[in-house]
């Protein structure tokens, strides 16, 4: 029979081996993951948002007037809560 | 009279003992909780019914040939359907949050620290008469801390079999309480001003890195813990399903049909356990105190780590974070907002939680590859 305090320090080896390969496993993933996203990551695309926001305001079906009504209408309402 | 007599003799009342009564009751709490309160009912459901039906007199369900009895020997002691379980998560979980933040898996890592913790807190609990866990006990009964059902119901079924059905009680009941445990530390380890800190908008991800992701967990486990291959690897199966966009099919079975199957047998075979003579016993109380210690000590072991690494960033990590990367996903990451959202109402923290959040889930299966490795 194995005396407690010497399955308590057997415990406190473990704690310590399994914290340590914890963090050393995670941060290995934490290099490999950083490594992929300098091949894989989506550049920072200026061209395409520029592009989105002219197609956006080509499809909008809503008039400049709409929306200039719409804006005051929340400006307005906002006003009221506070 | 004579066929009076044997039908007596075979019958509920005349073979109840006091203890199956006691156990029916706690099956019955278990289907309270459940049903009334909503504490995780896709489990404490079948495992409150399989409670009552395991403590059946004369039923047979968990004698050999019964079906509990098959439930768990084919599901459960073979570690299968765990690991099932395992593999439908992957397929339901997104790391495109933690990809966006590897940073985050830190947090993922330190709130491990209630398994080890509990661990030494199991053995020192030996000091206490009617108290006898072994290393392998304790092992098993740390594992709650990782706030993992499936990782807790494998790695129980591996070190200490005898415990399993208080220790998967013990780990789906708290967390169910997660959004209880959880707030009262949280708020007791950060400042008001530190809980406001409001998180830069994540960046976004390419299909390419969540098909690789999978593939590279699964390399650096092959690489450094085989012993979590079993957990990871069919973690890694089911996520690399989802990603990889091909086998929808495959992966739509994953996370629905084949998961829903499984839960009905594990939440069966997991009640069979909640015998009398095995849940009535010290050891189960013990348990459900170390549970809850465990999960307070992750919670907070997170959220220091996560204070850590906001005052090394200039104050640009929510050390609330923290908390969430203790796995119970998605209950965790929601708390997080919540207790968030109380600082700042307009501060969503939701998404920035996720990434702990699923780091948690890897971190406590790690864990649990360590201490299988150590004492399997």
């Amino acid at each position: 029979m194995v005396s407690i305090s010497e399955q308590l320090f057997d415990a406190l080896g473990i704690m310590v081996l399994g914290m340590a390969l914890v963090f050393i496993f995670l941060s290995f993933l934490i290099l490999a993951m950083n490594l992929v996203a300098k091949k894989f990551a989506p550049k920072p695309q200026a061209v395409k948002s520029t592009q989105v926001a002219q197609q956006e305001v080509v499809n909008s079906s809503v008039s400049p007037l709409m929306t200039a009504v719409i804006t005051a209408a929340i400006h307005q309402h906002r006003k009221k809560v506070l | 009279m004579e066929g009076l007599i044997a039908f007596w003799a075979e019958s509920g009342i005349a073979n109840f003992e006091g203890g199956q009564l006691l156990m029916m009751a706690v099956g019955c709490i278990l289907l309270y909780l459940a049903i009334a309160k909503k504490f995780e009912p896709l489990l404490l459901l079948p495992i409150g019914f399989g409670a009552i039906l395991a403590n059946i007199p004369n039923g047979g369900f968990t004698d050999e040939g019964g079906l509990l009895y098959f439930a768990y020997y084919v599901g459960i002691e073979t570690g299968i359907f765990p690991l099932l379980i395992f593999m439908g998560v992957g397929a339901l979980t997104d790391f495109g949050a933690l990809i966006a933040n590897p940073k985050m898996l830190l947090l993922g890592a330190a709130a491990q620290f209630g398994i080890f913790a509990t661990l030494l807190g199991a053995i020192a609990l030996n000091w206490i008469p009617g108290f006898d866990f072994s290393m392998t006990d304790a092992a098993a009964i740390a594992i709650i801390g990782g706030a993992d059902g499936p990782t807790a119901i494998f790695l129980a079924s591996k070190l200490a079999p005898e415990l399993l059905g208080a220790i998967a009680v013990a780990a789906y009941s708290y967390m169910a309480l997660v959004p209880l445990i959880q707030p009262p530390i949280m708020r007791l380890l950060t400042t008001e001003s530190e809980r406001q800190i409001k998180m830069e908008q994540l960046r976004e991800v390419s299909k390419t890195e969540k098909i690789i992701f999978p593939l590279m967990v699964l390399g650096l486990t092959i690489l450094f813990l085989p012993a979590a291959t079993p957990l990871v690897g069919m973690f890694c199966l089911g996520n690399l399903m989802r990603e990889s966009g091909v086998v929808d099919r495959l992966s739509s079975t994953a996370q629905n049909e084949l998961i829903n199957i499984v839960t009905i047998f594990l939440g069966l075979a997991v009640g069979s356990k909640l015998s009398a003579e095995q849940f009535l016993q010290m050891e189960t109380l013990g348990i459900l105190v170390l549970g809850a210690v465990a999960f307070s000590i992750g919670t907070a072991s997170g959220v220091l780590m996560a204070k850590l690494m906001s005052k090394l960033s200039g104050g640009k990590i929510n050390p609330l974070l923290g908390a969430a990367g203790v796995s119970a996903v998605p209950m965790a990451a929601r708390v997080v907002n919540k207790v968030g959202l109380e600082s700042n109402n307009q501060n969503f923290l939701l998404m920035h939680a996720m990434g702990p959040n699923v780091a948690g889930v890897l971190g406590s299966a790690v864990a649990a590859g360590v201490l299988l490795a150590v004492l399997g």
